[in-house]
Order: C-alpha cells, then sequence, then structure tokens
C-alpha cells in the first residue's frame, strides 16, 4: 500500500480518487478480487448468498454430498433458504473445506476470474471443480477422480487456495494408503494435477495452510493421519503420539520447510491458522483444537541471535468444564478461528462447549476477550432457535467482508460428530448467524435467522464450510 | 450358498442385516468387494475412502456359514474372520480390538466363506466413544 492510501483513509471521497490513482499507476489492478483488505471491506458488497458444504457421507441415507447455495438476502422471498444444490457424482465424498481458483492475491492477473470453486472430497479423495459464473445456479464441471491423486501417492484433501500464477494448491493429509506423511498438491489453471508441490519429505502431519506471499512464507499445521481422525476420535491416538503438535514455516518460493515449531502439550492438535490479512503483516494466529488454546505466532528479526525467526506464543486458554453428566472436564475444543478483515478481531468457536467468540487483537500478543455467546453445544444458554433443537455447537464459522455479520454451521466431521453430537446426523446441521458491532466489539444472536438441513429433500444432512461468492474473511491473500 | 461356475470366481452368500428386521442376501464373488456386491444389486451402504482407512463402511461379522461367534473368545478367529473375509489391503481404519471384535471394512473385504454382517451407518459409530462421557 502506499502513503498516498494510507493518508486518504480518513477521506472516502478522496481516498476513492487517491487509490484509484495509486493503482493504475502502481497496483495494475486488473484480475480478481480486490487490492487491500480495506478494499474488500469497502467495495464488497453484503453476501447474498452462501456456498455451503453439505453432506450425508457416513449416514444411511442413499445421497451424494452437494454444496448448498444459501439465500442470505433478507430482502429475497427465500431468505434462509437452500435455493440450489450441486450434487456430486458419487456418494462417499464428505465434502469438508473448498476454495476458489482465485482470489485477490491473483489481483494481478489480467483475465483471470474468481469463477470456479474447488471442492474435494476429504473421504473420497475426488476433487470437484464447479463452475460458478452463475453465482446463484452453479454447475459440476470437472471432476479429478481419486486414482489420478493416488499416483502422486497423496490422499485426503483439506485446504484449497490458489497460488498468485493461477495455479491452485492443496493441502493432502495422508499418503495413497491413509498413512503418513501428507503433502500439497499443485492444479494447473485447466484444473489438472500439475504435480506434487513441495519435495518429497519435508513433513509428516498435514491439515491447514495460510500463505504470505510478501514475506515469502507459508504456515502449515498438524491434524493426523487419514487413518487415525477418519474413524473417529480416540484418545489412545493422543497418547501414543498420533495427533500433530507442530507449526511448520515454509519458504514460500522454494517450498521447503524452513522452520518448525513444537507446541508442546498445550498445543494439541493445531487447525486452522490465519495470517493477519495485510500483506505486510508475519503476525497471525492458531487454534489447537484438542488443547483449546489459542497461539499467537510472529516473525521475530531478534531471534536466533539476530538471525530472525518465527516464535509462536500461547495468548488465549479456554478452560474445561465440569458437566454432571460426562466423567471428565469437557474442553471446549477450538475448532475453527478467522480474523476480520481489518486484523482488528479474531473470532472463533468452541464447539463442544457451545460457544462463540470475537477477541481484539489490535494487540496481537495481548488479545482482548470483547464478547461471547453460549449457543448450542454442551453448555450453551440457548438450546434452540425457532423452535428448532440446536443438537451441536457452533463450529465453521464465516465473517461478512465488514465484519458486522457472523455466521456459522454445526458439523465438524461425520464421524466425531456421531461420537459427540449423535442427534446431528438424525436431525441434520443449523446455519445461524450473530450481528456483530465492530465499533463496540459486541455480538447480538439473530433468532429470526435460521437455515435447517434437517429439511433437505433427500433427508437430513450436515453443513461444514461456508463461502461467500466474492470473497470471505478465510479466502483471499493479498501479494 | 457359496457357488462357482467355470467362467466366474467362486461367489459367496452375504447377508446383510440392519438394526431391525431388514436383510438382504447377496452374492458377493471372491474377486470383488462386499460393498461391490451390494452396489450391483442396488444396495446402498455407507462407504467413503474405498481404501480401507476411514471406516465409514465398516460392518460386523455376525456368523459365518450359519455358525454363531463364540461367545467372548476374545479374538478375530472366533469370529471366523480369516476364514470369511480376505482383504488385499491391510484395514488400515480398524485397530486391533476392532478386528478382535468381528468389524469388517466392507469396502475392501472380499468373502471367502457364506456370512452374516451387519450394516448400515450405526455400526462405524461402534468403533469410538465419547472419551470424556
Amino acid at each position: 500500500m502506499s502513503d498516498a492510501d494510507t493518508e486518504s483513509a480518513g477521506d472516502e471521497s478522496a481516498h476513492e480518487h487517491q487509490s484509484d490513482t495509486a493503482h493504475d499507476h502502481e497496483h495494475h489492478h486488473e484480475g480478481p478480487g480486490y487490492a487491500t483488505p480495506q478494499a474488500a471491506i469497502e467495495e464488497g458488497e453484503r453476501e447474498k448468498l452462501a456456498y455451503v458444504m453439505s453432506l450425508y457421507v457416513g449416514t444411511d441415507v442413499d445421497a451424494s454430498d452437494f454444496v448448498a447455495v444459501v439465500d442470505l438476502d433478507p430482502n429475497s422471498d427465500t431468505y434462509c433458504e437452500i435455493v440450489d444444490r450441486i450434487e456430486m457424482p458419487e456418494r462417499g465424498d464428505e465434502l469438508h473445506h473448498f476454495g476458489w481458483n482465485a482470489c485477490s492475491s491473483s489481483c494481478h492477473m489480467e483475465g483471470l476470474e474468481r469463477r470456479h470453486l474447488i471442492v474435494p472430497g476429504q473421504r473420497s479423495s475426488r476433487i470437484h471443480v464447479i463452475d460458478a459464473k452463475d453465482r446463484r445456479n452453479p454447475e459440476l464441471e470437472t471432476v479429478i477422480e481419486p486414482e489420478e491423486v493416488f499416483e502422486y501417492d497423496l490422499s485426503a484433501p483439506h485446504t484449497v487456495h490458489c497460488i498468485p500464477d493461477g495455479e491452485i494448491l492443496i493441502s493432502m493429509l495422508g499418503d495413497a494408503d491413509g498413512e503418513l506423511p501428507g503433502g500439497f498438491l499443485e492444479l494447473n489453471e485447466d484444473f489438472e494435477i500439475e504435480g506434487r508441490w513441495e519435495p518429497p519429505g519435508e513433513i509428516e502431519m498435514n491439515y491447514d495452510y495460510w500463505y504470505q506471499p510478501r514475506q515469502n512464507v507459508m504456515v502449515s499445521t498438524e491434524w493426523a493421519a487419514p487413518k487415525t481422525y477418519y474413524p473417529g476420535f480416540d484418545l489412545d491416538d493422543v497418547e501414543a503420539g498420533n495427533y500433530g503438535r507442530r507449526l511448520h514455516f515454509w519458504d514460500w518460493e522454494s517450498g521447503t520447510v524452513e522452520q518448525t515449531i513444537d507446541l508442546g502439550e498445550e498445543g494439541l492438535i493445531p487447525l486452522e491458522v490465519r495470517f493477519l490479512h495485510t500483506p505486510e503483516s508475519t503476525h497471525g494466529f492458531v487454534g489447537t483444537a484438542l488443547s483449546s488454546n489459542m497461539f499467537h505466532f510472529w516473525y521475530d528479526g531478534g531471534a536466533n541471535d539476530g538471525d530472525g525467526a518465527y516464535r509462536a506464543e500461547k495468548v488465549i486458554d479456554f478452560e474445561s468444564r465440569e458437566h454432571p453428566d460426562w466423567e471428565m472436564p469437557v474442553p471446549g475444543l477450538t475448532t475453527d478461528i478467522l480474523i476480520s478483515m481489518d486484523d482488528r478481531y479474531l473470532f472463533g468457536s468452541n464447539w463442544l462447549h457451545g460457544e462463540v467468540w470475537m477477541y481484539d487483537i489490535s494487540d496481537p500478543s495481548n488479545p482482548r476477550r470483547a464478547d461471547s455467546l453460549s449457543v448450542g453445544g454442551t453448555f450453551g444458554d440457548v438450546q434452540e432457535v425457532q423452535g428448532r433443537e440446536l443438537n451441536a455447537g457452533p463450529q465453521m464459522i464465516q465473517l461478512s467482508l465488514d465484519g458486522e455479520r457472523l455466521y456459522w454451521t454445526t458439523s465438524l466431521f461425520s464421524s466425531w460428530d456421531d461420537q459427540f453430537y449423535p442427534e446431528e446426523g438424525e436431525q441434520g446441521s443449523v446455519m445461524l448467524k450473530a450481528d456483530v458491532d465492530p465499533r463496540n466489539g459486541r455480538l447480538e444472536l439473530d433468532e429470526d435467522f435460521l437455515v435447517d438441513w434437517g429439511e433437505c429433500p433427500d433427508g437430513p444432512a450436515r453443513a461444514h464450510e461456508i463461502r461467500w461468492p466474492d470473497g470471505d474473511c478465510t479466502s483471499d491473500v493479498w501479494q | 450358498m457359496s457357488g462357482h461356475s467355470n467362467d466366474r470366481p467362486p461367489s459367496h452368500a452375504v447377508t446383510l442385516e440392519w438394526p431391525g428386521d431388514r436383510t438382504r442376501t447377496v452374492a458377493v464373488r471372491e474377486d470383488e468387494t462386499v460393498l461391490d456386491g451390494a452396489e450391483r444389486a442396488d444396495i446402498a451402504l455407507p462407504f467413503g475412502c474405498r481404501t480401507g482407512a476411514c471406516g465409514t463402511c465398516t460392518g460386523r461379522l455376525l456368523a459365518v456359514d450359519g455358525a454363531e461367534p463364540e461367545p467372548d473368545s476374545g479374538d478375530a478367529e472366533g469370529h471366523g474372520i480369516e476364514t470369511a473375509i480376505a482383504y488385499p489391503r491391510p484395514p488400515r481404519a480398524l485397530k486391533d480390538r476392532h478386528l478382535s471384535d468381528g468389524y469388517v471394512l466392507l469396502c475392501i473385504a472380499s468373502p471367502r466363506a457364506d456370512c452374516r454382517i451387519a450394516v448400515g451407518s450405526s455400526v462405524h459409530t461402534e468403533l469410538v466413544d465419547n472419551p470424556w462421557k
């Protein structure tokens, strides 16, 4: 960002004029996305549709998983309804996370559009490409079959991000047998497998990743081998060291791990990882789900006797809670986090407790609790919305670009749902919403909002990750 | 009933039993999986990876050739798994305790004898409990 942009930020009309000038001369923003995170806040329209991963895998419903198109326009007759379903060609996928073929990181790529959704099957290792040119009625375009993926000795696709030159990178959690090591699979612009992105042997466990190209860094996290987490959560696997607790910091250009940080016993199962949106920042956060802590990480130029290194420090600790019906204290299970587009708040979910929260991270080393909602899950104060029982806690979250509306779904992973919230498979998931007051750091449940996957035509379905049609707080990266 | 013709691998009568009264008996060939055989008969069983890693397709062997498993036998042989089921690759989703309890991954299991198998989505949920409750 130029100094001119920064100085003009307080005056909207002057800002538009000056930032446009800055684009023409310095940034050449001709591709998809937004020139800056602030531009996403200003130029991004209110989300009127959501794409939501929806699944039947692991149930007795004889139907394939689907991408739900949800109407989020309060002025629409079909507000809060699933208005389209893009059904996958085969059953058994476990649609989980997904991403775009292009985002703001490709904003220099003239002609490239944010148009295709890359939708992997977590269990099947089948990768679907959906053409969302018609945002309300997307269509399945291409399928990469599991056998093609297995040829690269990879399986269990998870996080999808686009690479700034139009290619796509997918974190893969296992080898072709569902064992370790995992790795990264790269697709080209034509949605064909380009190959393995990294040299073999860089990591063992894998899960989520985020990259910050201006800092030439990527960070990746660890769940477990697919054969370990697929069937469900077994505490014996934790004791055996079969679950992850490390962060890997990569050289983004060379695709090699430069540094690994062991988060220790308080950092068990680091899942969702986010850098701040501003491309200048080396700060980020990771939620360690089993330990139910938040770690802040950042580049410390003075570390290593001045050679510099990333450091990670626990900054939020969610205590386990006693419950009369549980033999052991119940962990929060912090399964998802995101950072607001203005980098002011960290939002997250405690799936087992039944809580969504927002922390002020204007000083990232010292997050300050702003507000939380106790809803669903084991302890939630609110256990039904519009008479609909909430059979699970808040899980995948998504925030409007302007930071004023937080949405969430309630399914974690089919087999883990069955273990902790068995009713969810029978009743389906819900999507809920809270109104956010970012100026005052407040959350309020919107009880007029409810999307019910229990009413899907083929039977109750689960709902997982949420995306907006034109970029969101967990999709876009800036160069 | 087990049988074979000259040009096809032998097949075995695999009886699938859902919770409640529903049962279906399918002739499953030795060169196909129980899941494949069920799909050929238009029976929808749960499945995921189809490589033996995920456990979504888990069934539980109830009996082999009409013989009930010995109660409290404590090992897989008591269920006749080794005589009833062949795996072309390791059943990685199952731990030793699951194998001992007669659990079978139908996406990679091929029959070697007539048998009865409990199926449906409730079976894979038996593999793990809520460890804190």
